[in-house]
């Protein structure tokens, strides 16, 4: 095993060029892993002096631009997500503690892609795109589209995580990140990502998007595109939430059965957009 | 591990001192080398998986896991275990009152409980029960129900001067 | 920090732990910063299998590892066995193979990394055994045999055991059959417990070094220097006399580190290379192959009158055992004990099995079987008054046990502070304005209640206690500190019955070379047993001192008393008196030799009376003082999810004194919270006979958020006669009605009754839906 610390997005491209070469962010995942035994790359490319990764900016048009090393504390904390974006602070503030909090980045956790994680449905929701770099060059890629199965993203070999956008949300939108764990910190049995826009009893943005309940972030934007313009009452939330459960494909394991997560997270929308739409009926 | 390891000799500077150590592997975790190359044990193992906290140290002022670090990672930063919140013979006022207030029983997290506080007290205003609850949340005690430690932990935040 | 005046740091005083600048500094030494020269590091290869055959191993890759210097494997080992009751167990795998994460190999090399490296590179060749992975799968006609030789293997009381069942127990009282007639209320059914980690946040280790002669020093994880010993021993087949025993700090204990872990391991080592040898657990490794809390399956029934009178009980049990029977049948033997509960119910027949299985062994937990049929029986106490109508706290006094009344099987209890700790825990929780308490929308709130006993055990223990030459003392108990804060504890009893400040006394670390017997810290007795001695051990050497100053004041003992301070004078006469730097001198360098008094004792109050009950295979001939308590516990339900938190609880306990209040209420509350993980999050998942969930990132107890802030100690002191001071112990009986407490609110606040542990979102959600109550 090798290490290399490079200081530029370039470098550490071709850095990991390698094969068995492996981006060491925060460490809050890998390093677990290594001592775990679970994986053991030949050369581990540290992103620590890489100061462009850890920058975070807003454009005027809103857009937010958050660098792959983030750590989870400073989006937490971030000023500039306004609005429906903030769904990516509550999600950030809500993962494991404030130590871990202090290590891990936003781009180490997307790039490790645990379903059970908090920043996929908030990034899903908050219709996020990840700017990817690579030999061949760079792209971006919809957050809905970078998390592919079960711990398996869009990043080919050799490519890292530069930064996560996300567009600008409509002003007077809210952004919520509910989780249900079985203790503070944990892993999600099942999440719930909104952002919720009402204008006049009319909903005017709505993006929803479920963690925990198969291998990506469920949500149903063909429904939510449906439901634009009208009024959210408990038939058209449930029209959202019977949609969402056929996109559900969830598995038992030792936080819940899959079938107490079908059971659970439409309770768990319903419950969220209710509160959302209490937010904004007090800040409007 | 597979083939030979590249070592590198670092020097970390830990409670203020510069502190080579000859040879450290990629994988070599900070907390490895400060327990067993530098002999500062306060730092415990509990899982070496992030979760418990009994390794929690300061890098650059913040608690983290010095088990989820590497130590070649950890150069040029401002490391601060359990021994360097107080000069030799002294205790910290958060030391103080953990000692005085029976918030210490078999003592394993006790250190890094210690660095989860000592952050938050930094903030220089008295801390509520739930501000201090969320900021040991990182840190499991299995011994105490936690009440003893936030209550001496609260109550060092209102003494400060 | 330490007030240098008797009354302020003796008895009563809520004494910081004499270790407590130790821990916060960083320089208290556990086992794993342990370091000796010239050390080896160990590591285990251990089984992947649950049940097999060995047939043969190939050690060479291992051992052509660079810095290996050695590699072990059962051949290697003598083929003692060892065990608290049924000597059953190797040091390692002889022969076959019983759980997966036994330790079938073990490496010493260099470093630690080097070692697991090693260690992972043994290959064992191995045929496959039938499993039976659950008590039930083991009990089937046609099911494998885990233990062959369990007939030939020796026992230390008169088990009932047979095919793969390890022991078999019944306590009966009255006639239950008859008594179901006499019954206008019964209400049955069946309970079910996980498997709980202990989850010390320190993972078992132990070190170990040889002399020049061969005899070996061993310091490990540990709650009893002499259980070490003896288990080493047994298994190594070493006399005693070859075996030290010392205690580093230990980073708690709550069972999991009283009976052996990888000690006889690291001897073997040790006597094997000639040099010292550590070895410290993983998590993985400490969560798969130490041991944890019995999965308890319990059918219960209980009857009562229309007025609420109890009648009978009928209670069975099944524990899984595990590979091994460590202190099962103890487990099995004190819940049946505990099965009528603090209650007069004439007619009781309590039962049950203990039965191997190919998985981890499971042993001793803070409880001690009781916590789980506690949930039982005090589910089925409010069972009974939601029936009648009665409220479930006059239930319960209705039927408390009287003074005089003897305990189930008849054992005599002396104290019993149950009632002054229902009235209190009622009063402070506002119990009188109804179970069901308000709660904000999409939340449901109640109260929930239990009742509980406990006893303050049993077996030997010894205290010497020495006058140095200044006057000062030195305390010897042999009683290992886990943390809990025994030393301060016993320094505080000590320094009491001597009048002395607590910094005038050093507490000796247990050795079994130099400290008197002491069984263990270990079923809530230090306090008790080995603070009788101290008592006992002091007062002697109070005696001493006064024969001293009577000799010097030519006066009568009786006219002499201890004065504060380390003072010894004649009543009455204020200026008369001596110091004990003066008697100790003299006793010295001129008369009647330096001043030593010592105590031992064995408990030996019967917990069995022929006359009243009937008792098969009991393994407790005399368990123990008891001691009582009442829990009520605010439990808060999320109408979307399920999910059960605790907001607040009351948890009266009857201590007899409380020496150390401010370690009394640190008990209370770690107890609470390590109960309240047991009734909603915790849970060892297994696949059959495996893990499924050995890591802290799975398995799951409470955090600083998870625990409520809201934890009120009531300290209850009826005190025990014989108790020193009055005390009895604390430890364990905290977390005793748990379960039951947060059972019940969960059941009033849900509007129906689960019976299955622990109480997940999941279930109680399902319980909601099932019941119908949907919004």
């Amino acid at each position: 095993m090798e290490f290399v610390r490079p200081d530029s997005i370039e470098a550490a491209v071709a850095a990991l060029q390698a094969e068995g070469a492996a981006c060491l962010a925060g460490g809050a995942t890998l390093v677990a892993m290594m001592n775990a035994d679970l994986v053991a790359p030949e050369r581990l490319v540290s992103l620590r002096d890489v100061a462009a990764l850890r920058e975070a900016s807003r454009r005027p048009d809103g857009t937010v631009v958050i660098g792959a090393m983030r750590r989870h504390r400073e989006t937490a904390e971030e000023t500039d997500l306004r609005d429906g974006q903030r769904v990516l602070r509550e999600a950030a503030a809500q993962i494991a503690n404030p130590p871990v909090r202090n290590m891990g980045t936003i781009g180490g956790s997307c790039a490790f892609a645990d379903p059970a994680a908090d920043y996929p449905p908030a990034l899903v929701a908050a219709d996020a795109r990840f700017a990817l770099a690579g030999a061949e060059g760079r792209r971006t890629v919809p957050a809905g589209d970078f998390f592919r199965d079960w711990y398996e993203t869009a990043l080919e070999p050799g490519e890292l995580i530069e930064s996560v956008i996300l567009p600008p949300a409509p002003a007077g939108t809210v952004g919520s990140y509910t989780k249900l764990a079985r203790v503070a910190g944990d892993f999600a049995i099942a999440s719930v990502a909104l952002a919720l826009g009402m204008d006049g009893g009319a909903c005017t943005h709505l993006a929803v998007a479920v963690g925990a309940c198969g291998p990506v972030p469920a949500r149903r934007r063909d429904i939510e595109a449906e439901l634009l313009g009208g009024p959210l009452g408990n038939a058209e939330i449930g029209r959202l939430t019977d949609a969402l459960a056929e996109a559900f494909d969830p598995v038992d394991d030792v936080r819940a059965s899959a079938g107490y997560r079908r059971r659970v997270a439409p309770r768990m929308v319903r419950q969220a957009i209710g509160e959302a739409m209490q937010k904004l009926g007090e800040t409007q | 591990m597979t083939g030979e390891p590249v070592t590198l000799p670092v020097t970390l500077r830990v409670n203020g001192a510069e502190r080579p150590v000859a040879a450290v592997a990629p994988w070599t975790t900070l907390l490895t080398v400060l327990r067993d190359e530098l002999g500062l044990t306060g730092a415990k193992r509990g899982c070496n998986q992030g979760v418990c906290g009994a390794c929690t140290v300061m890098i650059d002022g913040e608690p983290v896991r010095s088990c989820l670090s590497l130590a070649l990672n950890c150069t040029g930063r401002d490391i601060v275990t359990v021994e360097g919140l107080a000069p030799a013979g002294a205790l910290a006022p958060v030391q103080q009152a953990l000692a005085e207030g029976n918030a210490v029983q078999c003592g394993f997290c006790t250190p890094g409980i210690l660095i989860s506080a000592h952050a938050l007290l930094r903030r220089n205003a008295p801390l509520s029960v739930d501000e201090v609850r969320a900021g040991l949340s990182g840190n499991l005690c299995r011994c105490s129900g936690y009440k003893k430690i936030v209550e001496a932990i609260v109550r060092a935040s209102e003494a400060r001067p | 920090m330490t007030p240098r005046d008797t009354a302020a740091t003796g008895v009563g005083a809520s004494l910081p732990r004499l270790d407590a600048r130790e821990k916060v500094t960083g320089r208290a030494q556990y086992i794993a910063d342990m370091v000796r020269p010239d050390m080896l590091h160990a590591a285990i290869h251990a089984s992947p299998l649950a049940h097999a055959r060995i047939r043969g191993y190939d050690t060479r890759a291992a051992e052509a590892v660079p810095g290996v210097a050695c590699v072990l494997t059962g051949g290697d080992f003598p083929d003692g066995r060892m065990g608290a009751f049924i000597k059953d167990e190797p040091a390692i795998a002889q022969g076959k193979v019983r759980y997966p994460g036994e330790p079938v190999a073990v490496v010493a090399a260099e470093d630690e990394e080097t070692a697991r490296r090693a260690a992972a590179l043994i290959r064992v060749e191995y045929e496959d055994l039938p499993v039976a992975a659950t008590p039930e799968d083991a009990m089937a006609p046609d099911a494998p045999l885990i233990h062959e030789g369990l007939a030939d293997y020796f026992k230390v009381f008169p088990a009932i055991c047979g095919g793969n069942v390890a022991s078999e127990t019944e306590l009966s009282e009255g006639d239950v059959d008859g008594a179901w007639a006499e019954c206008d209320v019964i209400v049955e059914g069946e309970f079910e417990t996980p498997a709980q980690a202990h989850l010390s946040i320190e993972p078992v280790g132990a070190l170990a070094e040889v002399d020049a002669e061969g005899r070996v020093t061993l310091w490990s994880a540990n709650q009893s220097v002499f259980r070490v010993q003896a288990n080493v021993c047994e298994a190594l087949q070493l006399p005693m006399s070859k075996l030290r025993c010392l205690t580093p700090k230990v980073g708690a204990g709550f069972g999991n580190k009283m009976e052996p872990h990888v000690q006889p391991l690291v001897v073997q080592l040790a006597l094997k290379t000639g040099r010292p040898v550590r070895l410290i657990l993983n998590r993985t490794e400490d969560f798969e192959t130490v041991r944890a809390r019995h999965p308890f399956k319990i059918r219960c029934r209980t009857g009562a009158k229309k007025d609420g009178t109890l009648v009978a009980r009928e209670l069975s049990a099944v524990l899984d055992c595990g590979a091994y029977g460590d202190d099962s049948p103890g487990v099995l033997g004190y819940s049946l004990l505990m099965s009528r509960g603090p209650y007069r119910i004439p007619h009781c027949r309590a039962s049950g099995k203990l039965v191997y299985t190919n998985r981890m062994r499971f042993g001793a937990f803070r409880g001690f079987g009781n916590p789980q049929v506690t949930f039982a029986t005090e589910s089925q106490i409010d069972e009974i008054a939601d029936r009648l109508g009665m409220d479930p706290l006059d239930l319960r006094l209705k039927n408390r046990m009287e003074p005089g009344d003897r305990w189930f099987g008849g054992g005599e209890v002396a104290s019993n502070g149950l009632v002054e700790c229902i009235e209190k825990a009622k009063a402070a929780s506002g119990w009188e304005q109804g179970r069901a308490l308000p709660a904000p929308p999409g939340k449901r709130r109640a109260l929930g209640v239990a009742a509980c006993a406990h006893i303050s055990g049993l077996l030997a223990t010894g205290a010497i206690v020495r006058l140095l030459e200044d006057g000062s003392v030195v305390l010897n108990t042999g009683a290992v500190d886990i943390g809990q804060g025994s030393d301060t504890v016993l320094t505080q009893m000590c320094a009491s019955a001597l009048r002395v400040p607590a910094d005038r006394v050093a507490i000796a670390s247990p050795d079994t070379d130099g400290s008197p017997y002491n069984w263990g810290t270990t079923a809530s007795r230090v306090t008790y047993t080995t603070g009788r001695s101290v008592v006992a051990a002091a007062d002697k050497v109070a005696e001493q001192i006064k024969r001293h100053a009577s000799e010097i004041f030519e006066c009568a003992v009786e006219d002499l008393e201890l004065r504060d301070g380390g003072r010894v004078g004649i009543k009455g006469v204020p200026d008369k008196e001596l110091s004990f730097f003066e008697v100790s001198g003299r006793a010295h360098w001129a008369a009647g030799g330096p001043i030593v008094g010592t105590d031992t004792w064995v408990y030996n109050r019967p917990s069995v009376d022929p006359k009243r009950a009937v008792a098969k295979g009991l393994p407790f001939p005399q368990i123990g003082v008891y001691s009582f308590g009442c829990m009520i516990a605010a439990v808060e339900i999320d109408e979307t999810t399920g999910k059960a938190d605790v907001a607040e609880v009351w948890s009266a306990m009857d201590v007899g004194k409380a020496i150390n209040p401010g370690s009394v209420e640190g008990q209370i509350e770690g107890g609470f919270v390590q109960g309240m993980g047991f009734a909603l999050t915790e849970e060892m998942v297994f696949d059959g006979p495996r893990l499924v969930n050995p890591s802290m990132m799975d398995y799951k107890a409470p955090t600083s958020l998870d625990a409520p802030f809201g934890i009120h100690s009531i300290i209850v002191e009826a005190a025990e006669p014989g108790g020193p001071f009055g005390a009895k112990g604390i430890g364990e009986i905290g977390l005793v009605p748990v379960p039951a407490a947060i059972a019940n609110a969960v059941a009033t606040a849900a509007g129906t009754r689960l019976r299955r542990l622990p109480l997940t979102p999941e279930r109680v959600l399902d319980t909601m839906l099932e019941d119908g109550d949907e919004d």
